[in-house]
């Protein structure tokens, strides 16, 4: 593993006796995106908040870039940037003001507000008020926001949460740039297709606890079922679905015989989704 | 202490304020209409005797005078209704005959009369009711020095410092100028708070002390501008400039933190609208006592706004200097101190 951005031992955070967060460990590379995955009140959040200084961890430590999350949160603040999923702009000022106010907070010298807005697609749109955006506009202005200061870490929590499928692509897509110049991205989000696309590697995090943490691809082949799903029509003219296992030996064998006895009509291979190895993993849905 | 992100935090704050059409239109009309108030009400004081009197048993002297419709001097039925009619300005003056008065005459005595005065009755009134009664009293009894007097103020002695009614406003209107800062400055508050914009503030470089100082000086500024222009256009700065504008300084400061206050304890701009207008209330409580005397007693002391509002008053309308008003600036630097470090812990309490 390359150098460690984000890490993490044994924190802790709780609400009276609710433990919300339970002494979780993890290390994040720099450059890496981290998918952090979990159903509504699973400690997400909280983690997020403790990791950017939002809120003191009860037990455990953190350091960014290795810097205390405990004790130099203004050091941390100068080196991540936070893309809320709350849209929080301040909506009677323009775009370009929204961004300025940041760059002036961060200390930010010839700060191009232009060419950022530029890049998240609100070309022509700078010197609007913010209150006239569009769900879509107004979330790609706080992933502008999110960049002013060129942060080494970014967190974006929810990023394309109910958004339309163009937004969604561009602010991924702006994710994926960031990764490229070297950030370290922690992305929270339920949605599965998009940490699968997105994460070098995911987190479940169930009840204060981290259920699982790996690579797609990994956890996909330590819990999934990998198989091809052949459907074909029978002789009384039905459509049936047919599965042959995968990594048996005798999958050619058995893809031929299928191929010369039936009438193929489609022949794809199924993998198990990140929901479904969530849902084995903790019995719990993500949507829950 | 950063003073760049000061300056772009206020540079914020500021195109907020003059973004926010409802707190702009009520400051512009709030300011222009107590301007308005203040040079609609009379410039001079009433002068006019109006006096009653209350006598069971009515000597024939006094009856005449009360029978003449060219007189001023009402007669009421019983003390209550004398005295009642002073409290409620019927009346600037009482005067109550006892009931064996001509008894007591006859028997070669001195009867005792009692007099009422309203609290903003002329000192001039005084030596004038006491000659009408001694004139009246010769009449009946063909004597002088026939009696002696019980002389009762009703309310607040202010016997002889009549003020126009437009100057006795005066620390009113400014405090209501103040005070519409803790509305707008707890909006501003409550507002980021509720947008979530406070929270993406917090997670910069900014410090909690930074943005305390950015709203404090936004508070303190807009809060000092207004009053210290009402004054300057209603004559306010006349006598006293320098503690005039030392006790301004620090009633923006004192609303600057009941700002803080308040914007901590609502979690809406509509509870900061709920709240903010029974603290206003209550905050111009002693200035209504300055307007009124007598309205309110010395409860009202427990009010951190009477000490502005009577310094104010007694530095604007009497030219009173340090020597008399200071106890009260000292009070009021106590109180200042109080409600802005309880702002600052709470509010910084609810940001943490």
């Amino acid at each position: 593993m390359s150098q460690i951005s984000i890490s993490v031992e044994k924190l802790s955070y709780w609400y009276g006796d609710l433990k919300a967060v339970n002494q979780i460990s993890f290390e994040v590379a720099q450059g890496e995106i981290l998918g952090f995955l979990g159903p509504n009140g699973a400690g997400k959040t909280t983690t997020q908040k403790m990791l950017t200084g939002q809120l003191r961890p009860k037990d455990g430590r953190a350091t960014l870039l290795g810097f205390d999350v405990a004790k130099d949160t203004e050091e941390i603040h100068r080196r991540i940037g936070i893309c809320f999923e709350q849209t929080n702009l301040y909506e009677q000022m323009t775009a370009l003001e929204n961004l300025q106010l940041f760059a002036d907070l961060f200390g930010v010298n010839n700060f191009n507000g232009y060419a950022l807005l530029k890049r998240v697609g609100l070309a022509g749109r700078e010197k609007d008020k913010v209150a006239g955006y569009s769900k879509g506009m107004k979330q790609r202005l706080m992933v502008a926001r999110s960049l002013v200061n060129t942060p080494s870490i970014l967190f974006m929590d929810e990023p394309t949460s109910g958004l339309d499928p163009v937004s969604s692509e561009s602010i991924r897509d702006i994710i994926l740039e960031e990764r490229k110049r070297g950030a370290t991205i922690f992305l929270t989000t339920h949605d599965m297709w998009e940490a699968d696309k997105l994460c070098d590697r995911v987190a479940f995090i169930n009840e204060g606890s981290i259920a699982a943490l790996d690579a797609p691809v990994n956890l996909k082949q330590q819990y999934g079922k990998r198989s091809l799903i052949a459907k074909v029509k029978s002789a009384n003219g039905q459509l049936e679905n047919r599965e042959i296992a995968l990594d048996t030996g005798k999958t050619a064998e058995e893809v031929s015989k299928l191929l010369s006895s039936e009438r193929v009509l489609t022949l794809h291979s199924e993998e198990a989704t990140l929901e479904d190895i969530f849902i084995k993993i903790t019995g719990r849905r993500l949507t829950e | 202490m950063n003073f760049s992100v000061i300056k772009a935090l206020l540079k914020k704050d500021f195109s907020l304020f003059l973004q926010n059409r409802f707190y702009m239109l009520m400051t512009i009309v709030g300011l222009v209409f107590y301007i308005i108030i203040f040079f609609i009400m009379p410039n001079k004081v009433d002068e006019q005797l109006k006096a009653g009197i209350y006598a069971p048993v009515m000597p024939p002297a006094f009856s005449i005078l009360v029978a003449d419709p060219a007189s001023s001097l009402t007669s009421y039925a019983s003390l209550e209704e004398a005295k009642a009619a002073v409290e409620n300005g019927d009346s600037q003056v009482a005067i109550v005959l006892p009931a064996d008065i001509m008894q007591t005459w006859a028997s070669g005595g001195k009867p005792e009369v009692e007099i009422y005065y309203a609290s903003s009755a002329p000192i001039e009134l005084r030596d004038a009711v006491i000659s009408l009664v001694k004139e009246l009293s010769y009449i009946q009894t063909g004597q002088s020095l026939t009696f002696d007097t019980n002389e009762q103020v009703m309310g607040q002695d202010m016997l002889g410092e009549q003020i126009p009614m437009r100057n006795r406003m005066v620390p009113l209107l400014a405090i209501f100028i103040l005070m519409m800062e803790i509305l707008s400055l707890a909006s501003l508050i409550a507002e980021e708070n509720e947008q979530g914009t406070a929270r993406a503030l917090l997670v910069t470089p900014m410090t909690v002390p930074e943005l305390f100082a950015a709203k404090g000086i936004i508070g303190v500024g807009m809060a000092l501008g207004q009053v210290v222009l009402f004054m300057l256009l209603v004559g306010g700065f006349n006598s006293q400039p320098l503690i005039t504008l030392g006790v301004l300084l620090l009633g923006s400061l004192m609303v600057t933190g009941l700002g803080f206050l308040l914007a901590s304890l609502t979690k809406s701009l509509m509870s900061v609208t709920a709240w903010g207008m029974l603290l206003f209330i209550i905050l111009a409580i002693p200035g209504m006592g300055i307007m009124f005397p007598g309205l309110i007693s010395n409860w009202a002391k427990v009010i951190p706004s009477y000490y502005l509002t009577d310094t104010v008053n007694r530095v604007v309308n009497y030219g009173a200097d340090l020597s008399v008003v200071g106890g009260n600036l000292l009070i009021l630097v106590g109180f200042t101190a109080v409600i802005v470090t309880a702002g600052i812990v709470v509010l910084r309490r609810r940001y943490q």
